[in-house]
């Protein structure tokens, strides 16, 4: 008998409904009259030691991460727990205690798989202005667990280091105490997961498996909108914690109460604790991502190849990591060491895409951005020279760089006359022969302007 | 996809279906800015391969013929799905399970793109692949910031690995392609032929391989050298 295994019911029905007719045929050409009776089958192979070869790459690593670190086996893999979802069907199921260890248990064993990732630590996390209240409660939790701020509420836009802080202190829980029961999940795994222990008569398990943890850890709650029954079941979860002095940390993409769809009073608790927000990264704090990053992979990164890249790929850490990953392909592929030029010719269709024209609005936002002022201090009548000299340095920009007329520049930089910007011109023409600092300057945001 | 069996004594047997049998990595003619990205498809199964690799470029740039080609190198546990045809099939449905996979290929997400319950599902698929290390290569037409997609979670989701650019086939590179594919079937493409095609014939990469795979068979059959003459009585220009 030949058996072919699908991955799911409706790539085994499509298989079926269109290939069958010509699996028989080939299975007829290559075997002749001996042809085996096909079969179609839902999961995988057993695994042979051959097969086991194959596979075993993806399939036993762990949860892989933009740092490439080693994470815990994810709870889907793992054998054991009572409410598990077996590998190979995917289905939620009541199992056997496996191990002689546990079949003397008058209940059955509930066992926590953390599911979380390795590499995201509190060492890991590059802290920035953006970030650093969030990291400063996460830290709190993970020496209070419980105490501290119970629940933690971390909000923020996609891909800015929510996910990376709760992990964070997952894993400090579980290196203070190793047995601690840390569960790590996204909030639609809860759902399917009592929808499950629904079908299955089996949400006594699914309540007592979910509130004797030591630690819950929820991504992106918004995606309990709308779902009444799991907010019903959430909300009890929660209340069962809180009592019971376990940690709760909820990740969600806007301010619990601009969530529609969701319950008040689950809104109202989600208040208890301490609700902070994570903000996308400001430049300072990108370029010390990307060096870090760079040095997690070993690789030499110039701090002006470092700001190129932060100060075109402003929108989240995701993007920046990617953009690096190429870079460093690139870098691996030609054998060439990292510079400004590589970043371009590597990056050519990113920077196509990222690449602004060169405004005067452009010019005074990254002049502002680099030397950590506001764009309202530019054009402000301040003459301190921790505002004069970026805004010197950004008329003389505006100069070299767009075809505005004198008069145009002044006006921009908040109505002033052009000889002011002549004058500008004139005095950084002279500081960038007699100061490095100002050449440096100068150097950089010329770089980071022009592609 | 791709599936396979165990027949007596051990010996395996592939069945590749819906796959073009002629998509590997091999015979794949990179362009300089793209030739990075080759070592990283067949390292995508190792420990130290990228979770999500994104391809994105026009038609006929060669995103399904890298798609399919990962997914035969890696053999049983990969996937290729062309989300264009599958588009009015239930997401979770075709989704269910797929994380217990080595590498998934999702082509032509574009199609998917605005879907609500599409977007939905494969936000969640990217999720439990994420944790279960089934690792994803993927494909569009345009790059993630630029698809339709509504939901900001799973565009952050697409960029998360890394993205290419595979830039459309200017004549030049075509006639590259043509000629280094004529070699690959030991078919010796004289420049000039190989220009004469490309002017000539519909300007998708992909027809002007099933052209050269027709042009193959001829001068197999004939025993013919490929000239212009011959290319024209052929393809009757």
């Amino acid at each position: 008998m030949l058996t072919l295994f699908a991955p799911n019911r409706f790539i085994k029905d499509f298989v079926a409904n269109k290939f069958s007719g010509r699996i028989h045929e080939l299975v007829r050409e290559i075997e002749g009259d001996h042809a085996p009776d096909v079969v179609l089958q839902i999961g995988s192979r057993p695994q042979t030691a051959d097969s086991a070869a194959h596979i075993a790459p993806a399939a036993t690593q762990s949860a892989p991460s933009g740092a490439g670190g080693f994470a815990l086996e994810p709870v889907e893999r793992a054998s054991g727990p009572v409410l598990s979802r077996s590998a190979s069907q995917g289905s939620y199921e009541r199992r056997a205690p496996t191990s002689p260890a546990n079949s003397h248990r008058a209940e059955p064993a509930v066992a926590h798989q953390p599911g979380l990732s390795g590499s995201f630590t509190f060492d890991s996390f590059v802290e920035g202005k953006s970030n650093q209240l969030a990291l400063a409660a996460a830290r709190q939790v993970a020496e209070n667990p419980g105490s501290a701020y119970n629940p933690l509420f971390l909000y923020g836009g996609v891909g800015l280091g929510k996910t990376h802080l709760m992990h964070a202190v997952g894993n400090a829980l579980r290196a203070q105490k190793p047995d601690a029961k840390v569960v790590y999940l996204h909030s639609e795994r809860f759902v399917a997961d009592m929808v499950k222990a629904l079908q299955l008569n089996a949400i006594n398990e699914f309540k007592r498996y979910y509130r004797s943890v030591d630690a819950l850890l929820i991504d992106d709650i918004q995606f309990f909108a709308k779902k009444d029954r799991s907010q019903e079941e959430f909300f009890h979860t929660f209340n069962a914690l809180l009592e019971g002095g376990q940690q709760m940390i909820l990740t969600c993409d806007r301010y619990p109460k601009e969530l529609d769809g969701l319950e008040e009073r689950l809104k109202s608790r989600f208040g208890w604790g301490l609700t902070v927000a994570v903000e996308p990264p400001e430049l300072e704090t990108r370029v010390a991502i990307l060096m870090n990053k760079a040095n997690q992979a070993r690789i030499e990164l110039p701090p002006d190849s470092a700001f190129f890249i932060a100060q075109r790929i402003r929108s989240n850490v995701r993007e920046l990591e990617g953009a690096l990953k190429r870079v460093i392909a690139s870098a691996h592929f030609t054998g060439k060491p990292v510079d400004i030029d590589l970043i371009k010719e590597s990056l050519k269709d990113l920077l196509a895409l990222q690449d602004k024209q060169v405004s005067l609005d452009n010019i005074q936002r990254t002049v502002a951005e680099y030397y950590k002022i506001k764009v309202a201090d530019l054009m402000s009548r301040r003459r301190s020279r921790s505002v004069a000299r970026p805004r010197q340095v950004a008329m003389t920009l505006a100069k070299e760089l767009t075809n505005h007329s004198l008069p145009e520049i002044g006006d921009s930089f908040g109505g002033r006359d052009h000889t002011t910007v002549l004058h500008a011109c004139r005095k950084i023409k002279e500081l960038r022969e007699t100061s490095s600092d100002i050449r440096e300057d100068y150097k950089n945001l010329l770089r980071s302007l022009t592609t | 996809m791709s599936v396979s069996s165990a027949a007596p004594g051990g010996h395996q047997l592939a069945l590749n279906v819906h796959l073009r049998d002629d998509a590997t990595l091999d015979n794949f003619l990179a362009t300089e800015s793209v030739a990075p990205l080759l070592p990283q498809l067949r390292q995508q199964l190792e420990p130290c391969g990228e979770p999500v690799i994104f391809l994105h470029g026009a038609g006929g740039s060669g995103k399904s013929h890298l798609l399919q080609a990962s997914c035969h190198l890696a053999g049983e546990g990969a996937l290729y799905l062309p989300l264009a045809e599958l588009l009015d099939h239930p997401p979770d449905a075709v989704l269910a399970d797929m994380e217990n996979l080595a590498l998934v290929c999702l082509d032509d997400l574009q199609a998917v793109a605005g879907d609500e319950t599409w977007e939905q599902a494969l936000f969640h698929f990217f999720n439990r692949a994420r944790a279960a290390g089934c690792r994803l290569l993927l494909a569009a037409d345009a790059a993630p910031r630029h698809l339709a997609v509504q939901l900001a979670d799973l565009r952050s989701r697409l960029g998360w690995g890394i993205v290419y650019h595979l830039p459309d086939s200017d004549d030049e590179h075509k006639c590259r392609v043509l000629a280094f594919r004529a070699g690959r079937r030991g078919l010796q493409l004289p420049p000039e032929v190989a220009r004469f095609i490309v002017v000539r014939a519909p300007r998708a990469l992909p027809e002007l391989l099933d052209i050269l795979a027709l042009l193959d068979r001829h001068s197999l059959a004939e025993q013919r050298a490929l000239t212009v003459p011959f290319v024209k009585r052929v393809l009757d220009w």
